[in-house]
């Protein structure tokens, strides 16, 4: 559906984003992690037609993101800014009235409100938008990006700001959006919510890091652990774990913490030599790290690797 | 179509909420107003002396009383008439003066507002956007200068001799004021939209705008001289030369409006 191939984007001498590739199907959640000046703004802009890449190019469907297709295609993508770009001197009516009428749509007045309705805030329609809360504007910003129902949402760091309930919500939306088909790109600084709604990641660091689901960029950095919480002392029990053949152990209290490639196929061997070996087991998960410790890792061994500025001559 | 539209009634129901955009335009239409009557009314009056008794006059009396607009005034009516006629360029002063303040913040109050970006990501093109924020300055300041009028025409019925105001019904002060006027007004609001696209401060675009203001205070300065007369003919070639500059400023103001300098530059 959205297909980012080879991008690239000077500014000047400055590369801010580099070789960036990714292609994103119906029903996706795309999240951009990285740090600030990553390019998860310009990559964003980028597939949104709003700047032009200095080389690569945006496939939307079929059609390739140009300055000639670019008004169509952006009728077919809601971009949600970081700022909610509002009229604060319009009400929130006429605020979605005017997109609506730019999007082109048969009844706008019917989708202004069937939009608000969609968010809950209605009855906020002819509350003029200045006097908004911060959470309240970014739902009415959320409304006007999806007023023309497009198949592909991009947001830029939607629950910045925002408070916990709030930012629930808009996690919510994401999940809802995701139920519904749409393709969600999404860019933000909160692990968390990554952690909840996307499908796949990509850490930015003007190039691409690291691309996949959350799940196997933990095994890779990590590994697969097992955590076996035993009814007695762990200690005595490690030996009889490394007899099975697993080499990574670690006790602690009544806890045994084990590398395993496989996880599903190594727990009941496992857990039958603990209990072959007299250790009561009371409970077998597996160890997730955070999010944050996986992206911390990336951005680590990036800084290990990579040379301190990139920078190359404008292409264009 | 709809989009402009669509941009246009937005531009318009925010002027309403921020009516002192147009106090500029209101100040300049007053002074424009109330200066030929200064001249033609209340100076006379005060002075104890008519126009048509000072000499300086006699070449306008004999210049003018055979235009079929001053047919039947005396000597008076007829001084009057001319001066009401010649200050009429004043007028176009008003609209200029309206649309700039309005127009130097058309891009840049979007920039600051940070309104800009959700309203580039839709569908509307250059020339779109630019036509809706040119309409929107160019709107309400021709309705300022047809109130202006009305109030002039009023004026100098109410205070002038019987039939002066007829002078001001010549297909030339028509022309003045509801051709000239609105193409002078559009030149120099085009210019300070093109400005308003490229700076940070809204004080540049319109002091860039201004500038349009020059030809048109030399226009009547020359009038007054008497070297120059804004004719039909001299009129319609004006009018046709504003819209040649017209055009090549909508032209160059899509070539100047940066979409990526824009988004990337500003914060």
């Amino acid at each position: 559906m959205l297909t980012a191939s080879h991008l690239t984007r000077h500014f000047g001498s400055r590369l801010a984003v580099d070789d960036v590739s990714f292609e994103l199907v119906p029903g996706e959640v795309f999240a951009l992690l990285g740090p600030n000046g990553a390019g998860k703004t310009t990559t964003l802009r980028m597939l949104a037609g709003l700047i032009e890449p200095s080389s690569g190019s945006v496939r939307f469907n079929t059609d390739t993101m140009s300055p000639q297709t670019a008004p169509r295609l952006r009728g077919q993508i809601g971009f949600l800014t970081e700022a909610p770009g509002l009229w604060d001197r319009l009400d929130v009516r006429r605020n979605l009235l005017v997109y609506a009428r730019l999007h082109g749509l048969p009844k706008p007045n019917q989708a202004v409100s069937e939009a608000l309705d969609a968010f809950g805030i209605l009855d906020r329609a002819g509350d003029i938008a200045g006097q908004l809360s911060k959470g309240l504007k970014q739902r009415v910003a959320l409304a006007r990006t999806l007023l023309h129902k497009p198949g592909v949402v991009l947001l830029d760091e939607p629950t910045a700001g925002l408070d916990p309930e709030s930012a629930r919500e808009v996690r919510e939306l994401v999940l809802r959006l995701r139920e519904t088909k749409h393709t969600v790109v999404l860019s933000t600084h909160n692990l968390d919510e990554v952690d909840r709604v996307a499908s796949r990641v990509a850490v930015l660091r003007t190039r691409l890091i690291a691309l996949d689901t959350p799940a196997a960029l933990r095994a890779r950095l990590f590994g697969t652990r097992l955590r076996i919480t035993l009814g007695q002392a762990a200690a005595p029990f490690t030996d009889t774990v490394i007899a099975t053949g697993f080499t990574d152990v670690r006790s602690d209290d009544s806890m045994l913490s084990i590398a395993v490639n496989q996880e599903p196929s190594s727990a009941p061997l496992i857990v039958r030599r603990l209990v072959e070996a007299g250790a009561d087991v009371y409970s077998v998960v597996a160890e997730e790290p955070r999010l944050e410790d996986v992206y911390l890792r990336l951005l680590e061994s990036e800084n290990q690797s990579a040379p301190p500025t990139r920078s190359g001559p404008p292409t264009r | 179509m709809t989009r402009i539209l669509a941009l246009l009634d937005k531009d318009l129901a925010d002027l309403r909420q921020n009516p002192s955009l147009f106090v500029p335009a209101a100040l300049t239409g007053f002074f424009s107003i109330l200066l030929p009557f200064i001249v033609a009314i209340v100076v006379p009056l005060f002075a104890g002396e008519r126009l048509s008794d000072s000499s300086d006059f006699e070449i306008v009396v004999e210049a003018s009383r055979n235009q079929p607009s001053m047919r039947g005034l005396d000597p008076e009516g007829v001084i009057q008439a001319w001066v009401f006629q010649h200050f009429l360029v004043l007028l176009v002063l008003t609209p200029i003066a309206g649309s700039m303040s309005v127009a130097a913040h058309s891009v840049i109050g979007e920039k600051q507002a940070r309104t800009l970006e959700p309203l580039l990501a839709t569908p509307i093109t250059t020339f779109e956007l630019l036509s809706a924020k040119v309409l929107g300055s160019l709107l309400p300041a021709l309705m300022l200068t047809v109130s202006c009028f009305c109030v002039y025409v009023a004026g100098v019925a109410i205070f002038a001799q019987p039939g002066v105001y007829r002078a001001l019904f010549t297909p030339a002060s028509l022309g003045i004021v509801f051709l000239l006027g609105p193409l002078a007004a559009l030149a120099a609001l085009q210019l300070a939209v093109c400005v308003s696209s490229r700076v940070n401060d809204a004080r540049s675009a319109q002091q860039i705008g201004a500038l349009v203001i020059l030809p048109i205070a030399g226009l009547l300065v020359v009038q007054l001289m008497g070297s120059f007369v804004l004719t039909g003919p001299v009129i319609t070639f004006i009018a046709i030369a504003l819209l040649g500059v017209n055009t090549g400023l909508m032209l160059l103001g899509i070539r100047l409006f940066d979409r990526e300098a824009i988004l990337t530059r500003w914060k």
